[in-house]
């Protein structure tokens, strides 16, 4: 296969890390890709695949390490939006760069098993923050149905939510994958089946509307967000909260992400949180 | 022009062995040279340029040894210059920046772990720099006197850190590989090892079983001996059971000091994680695995092999896959049985397994510390393997081990497969690796089996396969 | 966070190769640029790191040192401090006899005979010295320093300093000034005229200053000038204006008649504050002795002929190696054939985390140690190498206020092969000559080998 105007250069081998999400995508056949956004810490390509993440952002050190993410070991390519790209057969090709990944990182890591007492006892620590939709109603209808199990309530909330707000990942976005990688990473810790049942039911309804509701980008985060995979800045938070590690550096560093995202995973965290304890309790 | 030989000594010059064996062969090739020793002024060193007919002044080990033969020495010496100083700049020092000169200094800044590969009489200094610093310590030197493990361990006991080694080749921490690693995918199984390619053996097949690692704890391979008391093993085990990534725990080691073996049962017995235990002579590594597999309620797979295949005429199995398992003795002879079994390893538990499992033939392992005094492990640099294979003779079978992954040969097969393919015996070899390793299982597996060796990604397989060979 | 939380940073002391499949994986690494220890510390490094006593040892050690609060507290005679006996002469440095003693030792031994009236002239000093009838004791063994010949006679007028911490005493002469001056073995007329006038005027002045003014805070004096550009060895402008404003209006009350001709001695004199300064440092170091099992350097000196270490953990014992001749820059026309070897207690400053250790704090002087600014940030750096810890209260506004590296370790100087660095000024070596420059010099290795050697031999081994 050839890959646009870049294919008869000779090519640059370089390694790094990736999350494991990726590896279906690197591992498949190979697929055109295209420059979706560049900056200086991170590339975003959209692979034509039907597989999920179909975004892959390329990172550099200094980036947050995205479910969907292959960190550099050396500096990204110059590459400009639009340009051509391929990703499988265990590798991307981007500009001048042949990139192989050296090392797998898990981007769902298990929490073990978690004392609801304890979750009870952390969630208050979460603390509000200044999420980008605070007193919204789609949020506010997403918290109360989850916390009463209602399920039509968090669909239709969640179906309000995709895509509201502003920048590549929307900020009804990140509540939804805070959510849903709470729902699925702590109720399964803490045993609460209907908030593991509640995320397969959030989860097939974003899988279902992602691609059409919001950014390509978010939409690949959501996806993985359904399948329980974040950043570490999360994982940290739900470790914190399962009491693996000190929550409020967690939620400090958290908070700390792009410019409301932090927060607004948060949000989507704390609602999680209290629906975990209320089903969980409910039995 | 008739060649002149240049001897200079450059006191307190200090590069590592490998970046100099690095610069030494690159010499070598440079136009005008003929013999290139640059290496820092040891007794082995200074013993061998001596061998080689260089005069030599008096030189200690904190110096750096320049011999050089042949017709244009001034170039050559400059090129040399411009190499050793690309060294010295790759070590990162920026204007005005002091690069930390001991682990101590180093550790002001944040940091997990700590990585020692420094010559094994000096490597106590940097592993109890990183224990007082409360830092978990990996300690790749061997070397390292007994009593100084067992002093580094007692003091990491009492600051709750753990120390790798020393001799451990081996590890895997959350997917980063350290010393002699391979690409594993993240997973349920943690291993703690006191044999690093017991380690690699062991995940490589699981990874293949797509089952995935979460951690590979290496604790060297003294650590189960009554010295030492099996301290860092012991904590390795509550680790993993502490790690909410494991679920299943693969012990890797020889049989424990009967005393020791206690404390591990009794430790084992505490803990909330299962445990597989692969103790040579009790169960071999693929077995191990195999039953790994079972306690995680996965099917067995048959593992790779691929069947001799000389001759570039032979296309490659259907997409690289392997293709069934080959039967001894099916490939063409070549020549007369019944001669010698060779073993000829890089990695010590996999040749105390063959040796075992074959039971006759003369195995040697190459990792020993008796060859590797003075050069590269061979998982490195495979000249001493290669000579081994060039004296056998037409009706023996030689039975080697290649190891991949992450500070392995680059492409262990390019130096192998000619070998392979001038070698009158049959050739049979375990090959260690997972598909995602830098040097790729199935590119490797295909260039050995094309060189005419059957390949099997099971030592124990592979063994068993040479040990039926008529 | 616990090791398997997530992907490690890593440290990594040795094989580049394994460093280089780390970065190859996208990992954080810190390389170490590790060398081997020093020729044939190897085994004696190992017992010494072994010893169980050594971290809480050198920190205990280092803690006294950076702890110590000097105070300026008087100006007295020696003979009523020292016990100084009758024929008996303090000198800078470790024990020396007359014989392998330098030019500039003798000079100043000479003029100091002179001085106190022990000799009617250099031809019978010479002679009596030469007899062995004058007792020769080092300095530092009477809680006292003395920069470069650092000779000490009774009559001779001494800073007192004592530490409010922990109540040791130190004491250091006063500052003649520069060129032909006695500390640099010059005992011509005018010098001995100058120390007759520092007999007569300056002691006594100052004595009567110092009482009215009260204690003088050295600590706060001294972590101000290294924010006004001194290092305090080699540079002391800053600190000896602070120490003149602090003392000037005492020095009026006490003697309206000298003020003035005190105060332009002091002021016309750059170097005035370094031997109070010194004495701060030795009261300091003097906190540190004797904590058993300690690597800590609490001594370094110079006699002109041996450069000499003394150890927490080892008692008053020297461990001396030749004494080398400083690199520097010269006075007039003097150059490097002039100049005497290394001399004086003055190192004593190095020893607590000054001098040659805050070189970043002194861009002015920077000359010095190779000529541009990033040379003496690069000294300063390279010491944090080679000591135990940072010093609370000298910082250095360069280094973002990080505290000057202060604490030299002996396992830490045989492990990096970094010696100390080291100020100071340079003497001529005929007797006689005075100073003839300024620069660095490179202390001797084997003192330090032979500390470290000794200090294996006295230490616990943790298995047996």
């Amino acid at each position: 296969m050839t890959v646009g105007t870049h294919a008869r250069r000779p090519r640059t081998h370089v390694t790094g890390a990736a999350s494991a999400a990726v590896r279906p995508v690197l591992e498949a056949p190979r697929r055109p890709a295209r420059v979706l956004a560049a900056f200086p810490a991170g590339v975003y390509l959209q692979v034509r695949t039907d597989l999920e993440p179909s975004v892959i952002a390329v990172i550099t050190g200094e980036a947050t390490r995205l479910p969907n993410s292959v960190l550099l070991a050396g500096d990204l390519p110059h590459v400009a939006v639009g340009d051509e790209a391929a990703v499988g057969d265990g590798v991307i090709l981007l500009g001048r760069l042949s990139l192989h990944a050296r090392r797998w990182w898990a981007p769902a890591p298990p929490l073990g098993r978690v004392d609801p007492a304890r979750l009870r006892e952390a969630a208050p620590r979460l603390g509000a923050g200044t999420p980008g939709l605070a007193g919204d109603e789609a949020v506010e209808l997403l918290a109360a149905g989850c916390a009463s199990g209602h399920l039509l309530g968090v669909l239709t909330a969640a179906e309000r939510l995709m895509g509201l707000g502003p920048g590549l990942t929307p900020s009804g976005d990140d509540v939804l994958a805070g959510l849903l990688v709470t729902l699925r990473g702590l109720g399964a810790a803490a045993g609460a089946e209907r908030a593991v049942r509640l995320a397969g039911w959030l989860a097939a309804t974003v899988a279902f509307d992602a691609r059409t509701r919001t950014t390509p980008i978010s939409a690949t985060l959501l996806h993985c967000a359904a399948r329980g995979e974040s950043c570490p800045e999360v994982v940290e938070v739900l470790r914190g909260l399962a009491g693996l590690r000190p929550l409020e550096p967690a939620v400090h560093r958290l908070r700390r992400l792009g410019h409301t995202s932090g927060s607004d995973l948060a949000q989507g965290i704390a609602i999680g949180v209290a629906a975990v304890l209320s089903l969980g309790a409910a039995g | 022009m008739t060649p002149t030989d240049m001897v200079l000594v450059r006191p307190g010059v200090y590069h590592d062995s490998v970046a100099l064996m690095r610069v030494s062969r690159s010499m070598r090739e440079l136009p005008g040279v003929e013999v290139a020793v640059v290496a820092m002024a040891t007794e082995l060193n200074l013993a061998l340029a001596r061998d080689l007919g260089f005069r030599l002044p008096a030189a200690g080990p904190g110096d750096l040894l320049v011999a050089l033969r042949g017709g244009d020495l001034e170039g050559a010496a400059a090129e040399l210059d411009r190499r050793l100083a690309l060294l010295s700049g790759a070590r990162g020092r920026e204007a005005g920046e002091q690069s930390p000169l001991t682990t101590r200094s180093a550790a002001r800044r944040p940091a997990d772990l700590v990585l020692v590969s420094v010559p094994g009489e000096h490597a106590f200094a940097e592993a109890l720099d990183a224990v007082l610093a409360g830092l978990d310590v990996m300690v790749f030197s061997d070397g390292v006197p007994v009593g100084q493990e067992v002093l580094l361990k007692r003091l990491a006991e009492q600051r709750g850190v753990l120390v790798m080694g020393p001799d451990c080749g081996t590890a895997v921490i959350a997917g980063v590989g350290l010393g002699f690693a391979n690409v594993l995918r993240p997973g349920p199984v943690g291993v703690v090892a006191a044999s690093g390619t017991g380690a690699q053996q062991v995940t490589s097949l699981l990874d293949l079983a797509g089952i995935g690692t979460s951690h590979v704890l290496g604790v060297g391979g003294r650590d189960l001996s009554a010295e030492v008391g099996g301290l860092s093993t012991l904590r390795a085990l509550r680790m993993l059971d502490d790690d909410p990534a494991t679920e299943l725990i693969v012990l890797v080691s020889k049989p424990p000091d009967p005393a020791v073996a206690g404390a591990v049962r009794e430790v084992v017995a505490g803990l909330s994680t299962p445990v597989v235990t692969a103790f040579a002579g009790e169960r071999d590594l693929t077995a191990a695995a195999e039953e790994a597999l079972r306690a995680l309620g996965r099917p067995v797979p048959a593992w790779p092999c691929w069947p001799a295949r000389p001759g570039p005429e032979h296309p490659d199995g259907p997409q690289g896959r392997p293709v069934g398992p080959p039967r001894a003795g099916r490939e063409e002879s070549r020549g007369r049985r019944g001669g010698r079994l060779l073993g000829v390893y890089s990695g010590g538990t996999l040749c105390a397994e063959a040796r075992l499992i074959v039971g006759r033939g003369e195995f040697t392992d190459y990792g020993d510390d008796a060859y590797t005094r003075g050069r590269a492990h061979p998982m490195i640099d495979p000249t001493l393997r290669l000579e081994a294979l060039s004296r056998a003779e037409p009706g023996d079978v030689v039975l080697l081990d290649v190891v991949l992954g992450h500070g392995a040969d680059p492409d262990p097969a390019a130096a192998l497969a000619p070998a392979l393919a001038g070698c009158p015996a049959t050739v049979v070899v375990a090959l260690v690796g997972t598909e995602d390793d830098p040097q790729g299982l199935h590119r490797q597996a295909q260039a050995l089996a094309r060189a005419g060796a059957a390949v099997f990604a099971s030592n124990a397989q592979a063994a068993r396969y040479a040990k039926d060979l008529p | 966070m616990t090791l398997l939380s997530g992907p490690p940073r890593v440290i990594t002391a040795g094989a580049g190769l394994l460093r280089e499949s780390l970065a190859a994986q996208a990992v954080a690494t810190t390389p170490v640029d590790w060398r081997p220890p020093l020729p044939g510390t190897g085994r004696a490094l190992a017992r010494v790191l072994a010893d169980p006593r050594l971290p809480a040892a050198n920190a205990r050690a280092v803690a006294r040192l950076t702890s110590a609060r000097p105070v300026l507290a008087a100006v007295r005679r020696a003979s009523e401090v020292l016990d100084l006996g009758r024929m008996t002469f303090l000198h800078a440095g470790p024990p020396i006899t007359w014989e392998r003693a330098s030019g500039p030792l003798r000079g100043a031994l000479i003029g100091a005979m002179l001085l106190e009236g022990y000799a009617h002239d250099e031809r019978e000093a010479e002679d009596r010295l030469a007899a062995g009838e004058v007792r020769l004791e080092p300095c530092h063994h009477r809680g006292a320093v003395g920069p470069m010949a650092g000779v000490i006679g009774p009559s001779m007028w001494m800073f007192e300093v004592r530490d409010a911490e922990h109540g040791g005493v130190a004491y250091c002469s006063l500052n003649e000034g520069l060129g032909k001056v006695l500390r640099y073995g010059a005992y011509g007329p005018e010098v001995l005229e100058r120390l007759a006038w520092m007999d007569r005027v300056l002691g006594p002045v100052l004595s009567a200053a110092v009482e009215l003014a009260g204690p003088v805070d050295l600590r706060g004096m001294i972590a101000q000038a290294l924010q006004m550009g001194d290092e305090l060895h080699n540079r002391n402008r800053a600190a000896t204006s602070l120490l003149l404003r602090e003392l000037a209006p005492a020095v009026v009350d006490a003697s309206p008649r000298d003020a003035a001709e005190v105060l332009r001695f002091v002021g016309g004199n750059d170097h005035f504050f370094l031997n109070a300064g010194m004495a701060a440092c030795k009261v300091a170091t003097d906190a540190a002795r004797g904590v058993p099992g300690s690597s800590m350097v609490v001594a370094m000196a110079r006699n002109g002929t041996d450069f000499g270490v003394q150890v927490s953990g080892l008692g008053d014992r020297w461990f001396t190696g030749p004494a080398g001749v400083p690199d520097g820059l010269y006075l007039g026309a003097y150059g490097p054939a002039d100049a005497n070897p290394d001399i004086g207690d003055s190192t004593i400053t190095e020893t607590s985390g000054l001098g040659g250790f805050a070189m970043a704090a002194a861009p002015a002087i920077v000359r010095f140690v190779g000529g541009e600014v990033a040379d003496a940030v690069a000294a300063t750096r390279a010491m944090y190498e080679i000591t135990l810890s940072e010093h609370p209260a000298y910082q250095i506004p360069g280094l973002g206020f990080r505290g000057t590296p202060v604490g030299i370790d002996l396992t830490l100087v045989a492990r990096t092969g970094l010696l100390p660095v080291v100020n100071t000024g340079i003497a001529g070596r005929v007797a006689g000559t005075g100073q003839v420059g300024a620069g660095l010099v490179e202390p001797p290795l084997e003192a330090f080998t032979a500390a470290l050697l000794a200090l294996a031999e006295s230490a616990n081994d943790p298995l047996y």
